[in-house]
């Protein structure tokens, strides 16, 4: 298993393919990397909208406590 | 026969808490088969004879549109469990894999087009292969659109699982269109009952490439299902509670 180009000019450019091969590879990284985190941040949405139901809620009770 | 690991798996909350546990360690796993595949193949795998380097997108293209179709059976598998037995959990998956499977799709035929482009001299071709995999692209949309076009969350359901599950005519169509017609697309590098057509040396790489994108689709499909649970179950108290745990140890940390 060898490394198969001289240089990194020379594997940017891979013999003249280097524009459609990099394309491919950051288009692929791009949207894989959209597909982990998109779902990461709706996650953490969806978690600080429960916790601030949940702290309202806890509110609620507490006044009703007082309040008897 | 017992089937209460049927139910159980069934169970949303069985579901997010369970792969709590081992999903850091399976996106370790995807990271470092991504990350180990895609430098191997692209610097140290040989050149093809005819191709030259152009066909290093291999290592993108093959296992993005193996998953696309895997996903797709994935899809319809739980849409069909959904239909059956009314399953929760399996509408959550089968809602999930629609966006992940569309995008797949896409960088199988994206990929194929800047590949197209040096090897057949044009980024797109009505052909066999090509063709089917664009129908494919339009059936995940259709189910992720599907879901949405009905008020009753229910309804939506059970009409992209139906869809899904008609669409599933699509995918012995793509497997067989390199053999059914004559194509310009090249036949399968790999086949089931075949020794693959590729020297080892190259074949290799495409291999943990293949298992890497596996691991990826569990990953990123097992992160939306999540998101999915969490927010359909906000009322249950499991959730309250793991909610509470969560910003009493973010608040301790602040403080």
């Amino acid at each position: 298993m060898n490394f198969q180009f001289d240089n990194v000019s020379h594997m940017l450019n891979m013999d003249g393919h280097g524009a459609y091969v990099w394309t491919a590879v950051v288009v692929t990284v791009l949207l894989m990397t959209w597909l982990i985190i998109n779902p990461l941040l709706q996650g953490r949405n969806v978690f600080k909208e429960i916790a601030r139901e949940v702290s309202r809620e806890q509110l609620r009770q507490d006044a009703v406590k007082e309040g008897t | 026969m017992n089937w209460n690991w049927f139910y159980r798996m069934g169970s949303p909350r069985w579901f997010y808490e369970s792969t709590s546990r081992w999903l850091p360690w399976l996106a370790a796993l995807t990271f470092v088969l991504l990350a180990g595949g895609l430098v191997w193949g692209l610097a140290f795998a040989p050149q093809d004879a005819k191709q030259g380097n152009s066909f290093r997108i291999i290592y993108l293209h093959v296992p993005a549109s193996f998953l696309a179709l895997a996903g797709y059976f994935l899809m319809a598998t739980a849409g069909a469990i959904g239909l059956i037995w009314k399953m929760k959990l399996s509408y959550m998956v089968m809602k999930c894999a629609a966006p992940l499977g569309a995008v797949l799709t896409f960088l199988a035929l994206f990929t194929g087009a800047v590949w197209g482009k040096p090897t057949w001299g044009s980024y797109w071709v009505w052909d066999a292969r090509v063709t089917s995999m664009l129908i494919l692209l339009f059936l995940y949309l259709g189910v992720l659109a599907l879901q949405y076009a009905f008020d009753s969350k229910d309804v939506g359901n059970k009409a992209s699982a139906i869809l899904a599950l008609v669409g599933t005519v699509n995918i012995p169509i793509i497997y067989k269109s390199v053999d059914w017609w004559f194509t310009l697309h090249q036949p399968a590098t790999i086949r089931f009952t075949e020794a693959p057509s590729m020297h080892p040396d190259m074949f290799q790489p495409l291999l943990v490439m293949i298992l890497g994108f596996y691991c990826f689709y569990a990953v990123a499909l097992i992160l939306s299902v999540r998101v999915e649970i969490l927010a359909r179950e906000r009322k249950t108290s499991w959730v309250r509670e793991r909610v509470k745990q969560a910003t009493q140890n973010t608040l301790g940390a602040g403080l």
